[in-house]
């Protein structure tokens, strides 16, 4: 540590957002970089179980090392940025979080970037919000379970993974055309593919070599655990919900291929702001009449994904047997009104 | 788990990193700009961390 200058930053008012761009809901995050702001090397990441899933000493260690070699090859005129910077944008160029921090002054916390920026990508009509609700892509989704302490060797290979040919001791070197060093890189390089792609093209190293994998991707790849994102994802709908097998749904006459679901949780804030009355074991069968959608695989994603925060939509509701509809009012987080 | 405790979890996933560096002399700066001007005049490559503080 000792060969580097170390910054630790705990205020965003300042920071360049878009050539510090991550996840905010790390609330960890560190970059290896040169004083003319060029970034060698991510170092964190996530997944929706914990925060710290991917911080580890002994890959610091790694990070830092590699961060060194790439910082002399720089020195030496071997390194080189692989993208142009992007256009400085900073958080005081988001009115709504301005009037949110600055003007009450208040600290500009890493997730309210995120939360602001978002806010504003859905007023000017740019949010996706399978890409910007839904960040830092599981790479367990597509069976690749990383061996944390060595930075990114493949643990195990299942699935896809095992599908396109990889293998446990495999390095991750490339994802999606971007060199990689560590965990962090990799998450970060598959958070930028596009949520439509269903494929990627991956390096690894295996025995000195490397080998270029074609990787399939499965429908919903991005898809994970956001109710950790206490203040990130609208709209809410105050349940939780799991898909139903093709068995459970050829057994109620359901077509396969709809995102018909079972509620499995409901939130005491449904009853509080009486916002539905859906129960534990209520079978939601379409949302406003319509059953099947390519994104969404339960009825709570689709609330999410297609309305609007304060919507008020009809369910088809399958309960005891009994075909009902209830009615279901999305709410919106305060901070975004 | 809130949000909150995650965090927390994972702040003290390092406390060895912090502590030990600085029992090593090892300065955190708490300036970006300084960060850059130390990085400049010493050549040394920027450790940079991002840490929401609860």
């Amino acid at each position: 540590m000792s060969q580097y200058v170390c910054v630790r930053v705990i205020r965003m008012d300042d920071v360049d957002v878009n050539l510090f761009e991550y996840d905010r809901n790390n609330p960890l995050y560190f970059f290896l970089m040169n004083a003319d702001e060029q970034i060698y090397a991510r170092y964190g990441g996530r997944d929706s179980a914990a925060v710290d899933s991917y911080l580890n000493l002994d890959s610091l260690e790694l990070a830092l090392a590699k961060g060194l070699e790439l910082h002399n090859q720089w020195k030496k005129g071997e390194w080189k940025p692989a993208a142009p910077r992007p256009a400085p944008k900073f958080p005081r160029e988001y009115p709504l979080l301005v009037q949110r921090t600055f003007a009450q002054g208040q600290c500009v916390e890493c997730h309210l970037i995120g939360d602001f920026q978002n806010i504003h990508r859905q007023l000017d009509g740019t949010l996706d919000k399978r890409k910007h609700l839904w960040r830092s892509p599981d790479f367990k989704v597509i069976g690749i379970t990383i061996d944390v302490p060595k930075g990114l060797v493949v643990k195990q290979a299942s699935g896809d993974a095992a599908a396109a040919g990889m293998m446990a001791g495999d390095v991750i070197r490339s994802w999606n055309g971007a060199r990689v060093w560590t965990f962090a890189d990799a998450q970060y390089a598959y958070d930028m593919l596009d949520r439509s792609a269903r494929q990627v093209q991956v390096v690894v190293e295996r025995g000195g070599a490397e080998r270029e994998l074609t990787m399939q991707l499965p429908l919903r790849w991005w898809l994970t655990d956001v109710r950790w994102r206490q203040s990130s994802v609208d709209p809410r709908v105050y349940f939780d919900d799991r898909p139903l097998t093709e068995a459970e749904k050829r057994e109620r006459n359901l077509p396969v291929e709809g995102f018909a679901s079972m509620v499995r949780r409901v939130a005491d804030m449904a009853r509080m702001m009486k916002t539905h009355e859906l129960a534990v074991g209520d079978v939601i069968i379409a949302v406003n009449g319509v059953d099947r959608d390519p994104d969404a695989n339960t009825a709570e994603l689709y609330l999410r994904l297609r309305t609007k925060p304060g919507d008020t939509v009809q369910l088809d509701v399958i309960r005891g047997g009994e075909r009902i509809k209830l009615p279901l009012r999305s709410l919106q987080m305060s901070f975004r009104k | 788990m809130s949000q909150l405790l995650r965090a927390c979890a994972a702040l003290a996933v390092f406390p060895l990193l912090a502590a030990s560096q600085d029992a090593g002399g090892i300065q955190w700066l708490t300036s970006y700009r300084e960060a850059l001007k130390e990085a400049r005049a010493t050549g040394k490559p920027i450790f940079l961390e991002y840490r929401c503080e609860p």
